[in-house]
């Protein structure tokens, strides 16, 4: 079976996490930590392009947690980068299917922050791959799942019933799972 | 919790691991299949024809067939637990093992001529005892295949969960052909897929809530 990631994927200039790897899954604590403090930067990277940004730090914690429980599936003889840039992908698709059950909490109005997420998300992967479905599914998970609008809102906005607007949201989330797990990694 | 406390929580409770191999989780399994064989014999369920069933060649079509999908199925689950895997083109080789095996099944059920007494060759009340046996036989091989993909990392988990429910209903079907009373094709491909197809949907359904990580 061929590998379904992009071998470079994971890999830090000048890292030698392989080795690294090696050493924390003979129990060496502190290479660990610093093994664990060098990848913090890079998921954050990973995920700030394929996630909207409140979930970032979430998705980073998850792949940390399941580098440490799943440690022992590394194969010394192999390159780091590939297994870390799989289990990243995995936890990012399971993130946006646990989107479809989460449930959305309408903004208040005279929250008082910048509004910097357009930015942001419209140069995302994820944006990219928005763009892969149905118009009247990207505009359901745009504005309950991005911008936190309620379902009622949403239908109103769109002109799609309520039901619509969960079915559209529902089937744009397996959709996108599906591009992703299809495409192997996006970049 | 912040992403500094978290690394330094998992760091201070670092315990030494071992890397999973393939070869002892292989070799387990086949330890297991060994041993059900041996149990499943030693409680005296082997057909009383035996010597003259193995003269015919359904007897070995079913046998290897079986096997085949059974060691094909352990093979992509054990493989495609490693995150950097997937099932999918592993999967595929089974769907085109299943169809060989039911082409060459046809042709042997050809050469013994007709469909005549269809429902007397199909026997629906020993064939309903069939595929109970076989669900109970794959049992515990899905047991053991739940048990490693929960060890392991599998990232296309519905595929690989599909590969172990195929892989554990093979194995319960291969079993249990040392104690079926029939070797007629028609009937083996038609209560061997029903034993195999419950067994598989089930399996999947579990295995793939079992393999969440």
């Amino acid at each position: 079976m061929a590998p379904m990631v992009n071998p470079k994927a994971g890999d830090a200039p000048g890292g030698n996490r392989d080795r690294m790897m090696a050493a924390a899954q003979a129990g060496d604590a502190d290479v660990y930590r610093a093994l664990l403090a060098e990848l913090a930067p890079w998921l954050r990277r990973y995920y700030l392009r394929r996630l909207p940004p409140a979930m970032t730090e979430d998705a980073v914690q998850d792949v940390l947690l399941a580098v440490h429980e799943k440690r022992h599936t590394y194969d010394p003889t192999r390159p780091f980068g590939p297994w870390l840039a799989a289990i990243a992908r995995y936890k990012w698709i399971d993130r946006l299917r646990s989107l479809k059950s989460e449930p959305t909490e309408p903004l208040d109005e005279n929250i008082g922050v910048p509004d910097h997420e357009e930015a942001v998300v419209t140069g995302s992967t994820f944006h990219q791959l928005l763009a892969e479905l149905k118009a009247p599914q990207a505009e359901a998970i745009r504005l309950v799942k991005l911008e936190g609008y309620s379902v009622e809102e949403a239908s109103s906005a769109t002109g799609q019933s309520i039901s619509l607007i969960k079915v559209n949201i529902h089937r744009g989330l397996m959709r996108l799972a599906s591009i992703i797990r299809k495409a192997g990694d996006v970049h | 919790m912040c992403t500094e406390s978290l690394i330094e929580r998992l760091s201070r409770d670092l315990r030494p691991v071992r890397p999973r191999s393939i070869l002892r989780e292989a070799a387990l399994l086949l330890l297991l299949g060994v041993v059900e064989v041996a149990a499943f014999l030693s409680m005296g369920f082997m057909r009383p024809d035996m010597p003259a069933a193995m003269e015919a060649p359904s007897f070995w079509w079913k046998l290897t067939s079986l096997g085949l999908i059974a060691v094909l199925g352990a093979g992509v689950a054990i493989l495609s637990i490693d995150p950097v895997r997937s099932p999918r083109r592993g999967l595929r080789r089974i769907l085109g093992c299943i169809a060989a095996i039911f082409a060459s099944g046809w042709i042997i059920d050809a050469a013994q001529g007709g469909l005549e007494n269809l429902l007397i060759r199909l026997n629906w009340t020993q064939g309903l005892q069939c595929v109970w046996k076989m669900v109970a036989l794959s049992i515990p091989p899905a047991i053991a295949l739940g048990l490693v993909i929960r060890h392991g990392a599998p990232t296309d988990r519905g595929g690989t969960a599909l590969a172990a429910g195929l892989s554990s209903a093979a194995w319960g079907a291969f079993v249990f052909v040392f104690a079926c009373p029939s070797d007629d094709p028609l009937y083996i491909a038609v209560w061997y897929t029903v034993g195999c197809t419950i067994v598989t949907v089930v399996g999947r359904a579990i295995l793939l809530r079992l393999s969440r990580w």
